[in-house]
């Protein structure tokens, strides 16, 4: 039998912990969801498709600048209509916080349709709906051109979306199992599009993942973009320094105490 | 003190497990948290309206003709699977996101077009995309809760279509059924419900239409030959496109004149099950 020796050296300690960020304890515990992330795409790719047909991608994300980088991108969306603009902000927010980002997108919903003529698209016996918006010859659409007005490209295969849906369903299901916080955004996923996360894909969905002692996607006060935990210690930085420097003394000369009450002893 | 035995107890803890299965659906997470979902359960004699209804679609459609043959064999034979169908909300934005996904530059315009075009589709239509994304994680949530239950299933468009065309939950835009059961291995996957339906030759001839590359001889003469009997050359077989009228004519005879007669006989019998629910 061969032996590893990595096997004879069994031996060692992690300590984990999720204070303060970024340092090696929370980076080992960001490790573990990591982890879950990996096991989670089992699941992705073995949810229920139409036709059993191959169409899903993933892209897993982490590290401090690229969660920077994808929040920057989720708060340039929100601020491109009212709509959006609030919940963006607050979700961009929530990208911070999270440990992991896990992109799924389907690579044929823009391209290679179900054909099935389902009608989901268009509410039409045929696919007449999304082929007449499509440049294409013979059913074969030309997307070499990837320009467009519109944050996503559509008309999409709905039939496909849902395909899309049934992976993200699985990855929740997983996450919910292995007790690591997760939810479906629609603006991290369109944010993760435009920086070519899953760039096969006519539409990404982006589920972040955390283990972290407050979930860190529901629960959120007002103006959470203005008041958030990143926020409150930066704010704590600023004020707290100032009120030290307003009252010093040497305090290896004195020290102001509590004054005596009376009925104290000496 | 008790004793279970036998398919009856079985049957009644599919309901049982049907029903915990809603629960999941009603507690998927949705990315919209818009969405409106909603599922039923059915099973014995409640089903036989959707068998009815997928019985000629099997005749035109092969995906349904798989669903139908195991669903009413198993159903003949005194084990019910139950169905848990499952619908949503979504011909209509209210999101105001105008994100484009559906075709149209702002939800204004897709609701203008969705309001015009609605219901006219084999599931349903037209959606909005996002929308369709919280229905389908709910509809994965059920299939996901159902393997926890070591329950075989399957989520089904052909039941859809049934209950789309049935009017199965009123008021939902598009509809899929999950099948359950009968509790035993291999309901939905290798089905042995269909061993004595599918011939070797039908088997073959479905790949031929299906796959062609499979069987195409060499292409450089530009017209291949088609390799579908061992001695393929002799004589040589070719490949033909075409518009098929008597492919047309049985297709529109199903959906237009079969199909609309069996929706009038049990309209009053499904109608009827959901009077009884608004009382």
């Amino acid at each position: 039998m061969k032996k590893y020796v990595e096997d004879l050296d069994f031996r060692g300690e992690e300590f984990v912990g999720e204070w303060t960020p970024w340092s090696p304890p929370d980076i080992r515990r960001k490790k573990c969801v990591l982890e879950a992330a990996r096991v989670i795409l089992n699941s992705v790719f073995t949810a229920p498709f139409a036709g059993g047909v191959p169409s899903i991608e993933a892209h897993i994300v982490y590290g401090q600048d690229e969660l920077e980088a994808l929040a920057r991108k989720v708060e340039e969306i929100a601020h491109t209509q009212e709509s959006w603009r609030e919940a963006l902000l607050y979700e961009a927010v929530m990208v911070r916080d999270s440990d992991v980002i896990l992109f799924i997108g389907n690579i044929r919903c823009h391209e290679t349709a179900l054909d099935a003529g389902c009608g989901l698209c268009g509410g039409t016996l045929d696919c007449g709906y999304f082929y007449d918006q499509k440049t294409h010859r013979y059913g074969l659409v030309d997307i070499t051109d990837r320009s467009s007005k519109r944050m996503i490209n559509g008309p999409l295969c709905t039939a496909r979306v849902g395909d899309l849906g049934y992976a993200v369903g699985s990855a929740l299901w997983t996450a919910h199992t292995l007790m690591v916080d997760a939810r479906p955004f629609a603006s991290i996923g369109m944010a993760g599009q435009q920086l070519g996360y899953c760039r096969n894909s006519g539409m990404v969905v982006a589920v972040p993942l955390a283990s972290k002692a407050k979930n860190p996607y529901v629960d959120v006060n007002v103006d959470y973009h203005l008041i958030n935990m990143d926020k409150v210690l930066d704010n704590t930085r600023k004020i707290y320094n100032t009120a030290r420097i307003i009252r010093g003394f040497d305090y290896r000369k004195w020290v102001p105490k509590p004054k005596k009450q009376e009925g104290e002893g000496e | 003190m008790g004793h279970l035995i036998g398919k009856q107890y079985q049957l009644d803890h599919l309901i049982e497990v049907a029903k915990n299965i809603v629960l999941a659906i009603h507690k998927a997470p949705q990315i919209t948290g818009k969405t409106q979902v909603e599922a039923e359960i059915v099973w014995g004699e409640d089903l036989e309206p959707i068998i009815e209804v997928m019985g000629p679609l099997a005749k035109v459609m092969r995906y349904i003709m798989w669903d139908y043959e195991t669903i009413k064999n198993c159903y003949d034979k005194g084990e019910s699977p139950v169905i848990i169908n499952i619908g949503a909300k979504v011909s209509k934005s209210n999101l105001n996101w105008n994100c484009g996904a559906c075709g149209f530059d702002t939800c204004k315009e897709f609701n203008a077009y969705s309001k015009e075009n609605a219901g006219g589709g084999q599931l349903g239509g037209p959606s909005c995309n996002w929308k369709i994304l919280d229905w389908a994680i709910a509809c994965d949530w059920a299939c996901a809760a159902a393997w926890q239950y070591r329950v075989d299933n399957r989520i089904m468009g052909s039941v859809g279509f049934a209950l789309t065309v049935l009017d199965y939950l009123p008021g939902m835009d598009v509809r899929l059924g999950l099948a359950l059961g009968p509790p035993r291995d291999m309901v939905y996957y290798n089905r042995e419900e269909m061993h004595k339906s599918m011939s070797y030759e039908l088997d073959k001839q479905d790949m031929v239409n299906c796959v062609p590359t499979m069987f195409t001889a060499f292409p450089g003469g530009g017209t291949p030959m088609y390799k579908t009997k061992d001695d393929w050359w002799a004589p040589p077989e070719f490949m033909g496109i075409g518009y098929s009228p008597a492919v047309m004519e049985v297709m529109q005879q199903i959906l237009f004149e079969e199909v609309p007669e069996l929706v009038v006989k049990n309209a009053a019998r499904v109608a009827a099950r959901y009077k009884k629910q608004e009382k």
